[in-house]
Order: structure tokens, then sequence, then C-alpha cells
């Protein structure tokens, strides 16, 4: 299962790194969504610096359903399921290496979103471990419940409104819990970040959990 | 005050009936295509052998099997 | 084959109208009850009136989306596998869907003259408002099509992964609110003013007037259910036939 994985998220990431739309595509997205914000919640810095960690939460969130989309956009267009499916490779395996690779290219995303925070919204970068921590947590459980649902919605017709419907309820609490353990940092109180951690742990455990079992069953349907 | 009250009451009993009421129109309209696509089978399959029906009769025998017996709740 | 080759549902089950009955009485003496024979209240005056709806709309639409999750995986479990088990699912879930609308409402009427506003991020308002869009979700994705089992199968494992979030859901918004002491709907000091006498009847009653609404309308929306699955299948029979029939006379 794990070489399986591995063999998986190597042939996405090096799919990536060839065709770079992440790079070129879901970054400038992310990026025009913290635009976006900005835009909407006014000049003083005092409110961005303030939103920051949902702001950057928020972008992350739907970062991630750009980048699952794409995931299961390189496997043959819309036979995408029968490819994995025929691939002979096990189904836990491309769960885990599909999740990984999208979880892996989200926390570059990240490190660039993190700098775009500072820089415009004036967010002081404190309390490292834990913006690093709940970002491992968060993307782990982010990627997992959107390669799940991912594999349902892809070679479906209304598979770009589906999905974001399916996805972005489930992970409210990674918003919810990140967001906190974020701003319990940047406020200086690091500490404070110790409970929300500990969901964003528990929620990436039990989704890969779920992932690693389900999702044999919903790639061979369809 | 009592304005809010009244008006909790109406949308909620409302809502709950409309849905009912739908409910039953919904199913009174999906049995009648039901029974009417059964009487055109039943026509039309006077003398077809029985392969086209099976899958059919297969699963719908093992779905109508449990309904007979007015005291069943469904 | 002049004879249909099953039965069709029954039209009218005694066992259902009954219930119906029972359902409507149950509902109508909670809303003379709680509308005219209880008092107002100390300290909410007849606002409290409200409280014999909202919270019995919340109980239901946690009671369906319990029973959709029990049933989802009482159909992915191979020994207790079942179509029926699957339609049970979908009922549930469109009916809880409304009860969850019900609530968020009933709830948002309530608060609008308590705390001034028209939401407030309770844990338990904003913990169903989520379960109302993962009711949606899940209710969409039951309409992908597909052939029954492939769509059971689907439905069921999404069913799952949508609702084990509600307990998560729960804790978090339960615990953000708590850093921060904001009115919520189990606030104590509104909880213990209404639980005396003839307002805790009807409370009651309410609870289980509408748990029988709840499940009328499931038994109705599962055969509703039933029923489409069946015209799915015998309207595939009836094309067959024709087919078949205009290939002999040719």
């Amino acid at each position: 299962m794990l070489r399986d994985a591995v063999l998986v998220a190597g042939k996405d990431l090096r799919i990536e790194l060839r065709s770079r739309i992440g790079l070129n595509q879901v970054g400038p997205f992310a990026i025009a969504v913290l635009l976006l914000f900005g835009l909407a919640l006014g000049p003083d810095r005092a409110v961005l610096a303030a939103a920051s960690a949902g702001l950057f939460w928020v972008a992350v969130l739907l970062s991630t359903l750009l980048a699952v989309q794409r995931s299961y956009a390189i496997e043959s267009a819309d036979a995408a399921r029968d490819g994995l499916r025929l691939s002979g490779l096990d189904p836990a395996g491309i769960f885990l290496g599909k999740a990984g690779a999208v979880a892996a290219q989200l926390l570059v995303l990240e490190a660039g979103l993190t700098a775009g925070v500072a820089l415009l919204y004036g967010a002081h970068l404190s309390g490292g471990l834990v913006l690093i921590a709940a970002c491992a947590a968060g993307t782990l459980g982010l990627a997992a419940v959107g390669t799940l649902y991912g594999v349902v919605a892809s070679g479906l017709r209304t598979r770009e409104t589906l999905l974001p419907l399916l996805f972005l309820p489930v992970v409210a609490p990674v918003l919810l819990a990140a967001t906190k353990a974020w701003n319990a940092a940047l406020a200086g109180t690091p500490g404070r970040a110790g409970g929300w951690l500990d969901v964003l742990v528990v929620f990436a455990v039990l989704y890969v959990a779920i992932g690693t079992v389900a999702f044999g069953p919903l790639l061979e349907d369809g | 005050m009592n304005g809010y009250v009244e008006a909790g009451y109406v949308v909620v009993l409302g809502t709950i009936g409309t849905y009912g009421v739908t409910l039953v129109v919904r199913e009174r309209a999906a049995r009648r295509r039901v029974g009417q696509a059964v009487s055109s089978v039943s026509a039309a399959g006077s003398s077809d052998p029985p392969e086209a029906g099976v899958p059919a009769s297969g699963s719908a025998s093992a779905g109508g099997g449990e309904e007979t017996g007015p005291g069943t709740l469904i | 084959m002049s004879t249909p080759r099953f039965a069709l549902p029954q039209g009218r089950s005694r066992a259902l109208g009954v219930l119906g009955a029972a359902a409507l009485v149950g509902v109508a003496a909670t809303v003379w009850l709680g509308l005219f024979v209880t008092p107002p209240d100390q300290f909410m005056g007849n606002l409290v009136r409200l409280l014999y709806i909202h919270p019995p709309m919340a109980w239901v639409a946690f009671l369906a989306y319990g029973i959709a999750s029990l049933a989802s995986l009482l159909y992915l479990w191979p020994r207790t596998r079942a179509e029926h088990f699957d339609r049970l699912a979908g009922a549930s879930a469109e009916v809880g869907v409304v009860f969850t609308g019900l609530t968020l409402v009933s709830g948002s009427i309530w608060g609008r003259p308590t705390w001034g506003a028209w939401w407030v991020w309770d844990p338990l308002l904003t913990t169903t408002a989520l379960l109302f869009v993962l009711y949606l979700g899940y209710l969409a994705l039951r309409r992908v099509p597909g052939e029954f089992h492939v769509r059971a199968r689907r439905s069921a494992i999404g069913a799952l992964i949508a609702f084990i979030d509600v307990p998560i859901v729960y804790f978090s918004v339960e615990w953000w609110r708590s850093l921060h002491q904001a009115p919520t709907v189990l606030d104590p000091t509104t909880h213990k003013t209404y639980v005396h006498g003839s307002m805790a009847w009807t409370l009651l009653l309410g609870f289980v007037s509408f748990t029988l609404v709840y499940i009328w309308l499931m038994a109705h929306r599962y055969r509703l259910g039933k029923l489409e699955d069946l015209e799915d299948t015998e309207g595939l029979g009836a094309a067959l036939a024709e087919r078949r029939a205009e290939g002999e006379a040719a």
C-alpha cells in the first residue's frame, strides 16, 4: 500500500513539476483571493491584520478545491476513475498518494500565502512552530476529505459545483480550529493553541483513516 | 412581541403541512405512473418471452412482496 | 401475461393513517396549549411559546440525522445490506433537511426579540446550520445518476463522511463560543424558567407530537422512494416490451 502511495504521489508531483499548473494557476488564484479580501475589508490594516488567520485559511480551503480538481483532471480526462481502477494499484495506496500530493502542493502554497498575509495584511508572524503545526495537520485533513470527495465528483458533469458543496461544510471544523490556532500564535500566545491543534490532528487522523477504507469502494462505483 | 410568536407558529406549521401535502401528492402521482407502466408492460408483453421482464420483475417483486396487509406501516 | 407480476404498495395503510391522525392531534394540542393555555413566562413573556416549537424541531433534525447515519451504516455493513436501508436514509435526510431549516428559522424568530439579532453564533444553532448544508450536500449526492447499488453505496459513504463530522463541528464550535461568553439557546437562565407545570408538559407533548410527524413524513417519503425506483425498473420493462412488440409486429 505504501509503495503504491509513493508511486502515485511521485507521479502526481512529477506531472505538477512539469506542467506547473499549481504554480501558474492555483498560486495566483490564492493571491487573488487575498487581494480581494483586502479590497472587501477595507484599507484599514488593523482590521486586516486581526482577520489574517481567518482569511489565510479561507484562501487555503478554496485553493484545496482547485488542487483536488486538478489532481483528478490529470488522470485521463473523464475516464479518470477507469484509469486508476485498471492500474492495478491498491486503492488505499492511490488515496494516500493522491492526498499526499495534494497536501504537498498545498503546503508549498501556504508558505507563499503566509508571506502574502504578512505583506498585504501586516500580520505579525510569531509562534512559528504553532503556525507550521497547524498547517501540517490542517492541510492533511483538507487533502484527505478533498481527495475522498474528489473521486466521487470526478467524471461527473456536475463536479465543479458538487465538490465544493460536499467539501466545504465538512471541513468547517478545520477552518475554525486552524484559524484559532493561528490567532493564538499571531497574538503571541502560542500556548493557547494546544486544544485547537488537537482538533486538527484528530480530524486529520480520522479522515485519512476513513479515506483509506472508503476510497476503494468509491473508486469502483460509477 | 406577539407578532414573532404567531409568525413562528405559522411558518413551522405551514412548512410541515405543505411538505406533507406535496409528499402525498407526489406519492399518488408516482403510484399512478407505476400502475400505467405495469399495465402497459402486461399489455405489450403478452407474447414476449420472460427475459425482458425478468430483471424488472425480480427487483419489483422483491420490493412489492412486503407491501401487502393492512397492518403494515409501510 | 396479463396479470401484474407484483402487488403495488398499499394505497392506504391503516397503521399509517392512525399514526397520521395521532400526529395531527398531538400537534394541534401542542399548539393550543402553547398558544393559549400556558401562561407567559416571567422573563420572556409570550416569547416562551416559541420554545414549545423550536426545541422539537431541533430534536427531529438531529434524530433524522442519526437515523440517516445509522441506516447508511447498516447499508454498508455486508450482513445487513438491504435496499430498504438506503431508502430509509434518503427519506430521513429529506425530512431532516426540512426540520433543520425550520430549526434555524424558528430559532432565528425567537432570537430576534430575545437577543436583538436574527442570528447569533450559538454552538447549537451554528452546528444546525452546518448540518443543514451537510444534508443538502448529501441529497445532491443521492441525485447523481447510477445503478441502484452504486448510488446507494456512494450515498452511504458520503453520508458517513459528512455526518461523522457533526460531533467534531459541535465540540469545536462549543469551545469556540465558550471562550467568548455570548448568549446561547441552552443558557441556564433561560432554561430553568420554563420547566415547570403546564409548560413542561406542553414541551413534552411537542417533542412527542413532532416525532410522530417525522415518522409519518418519513414513511410517506420512503414509499415515494420505493415507487420511484419501481417506476424506473417498470419503465424500463415497459420500454423493452414495447420495442419487442414493435419488432414482432414488423
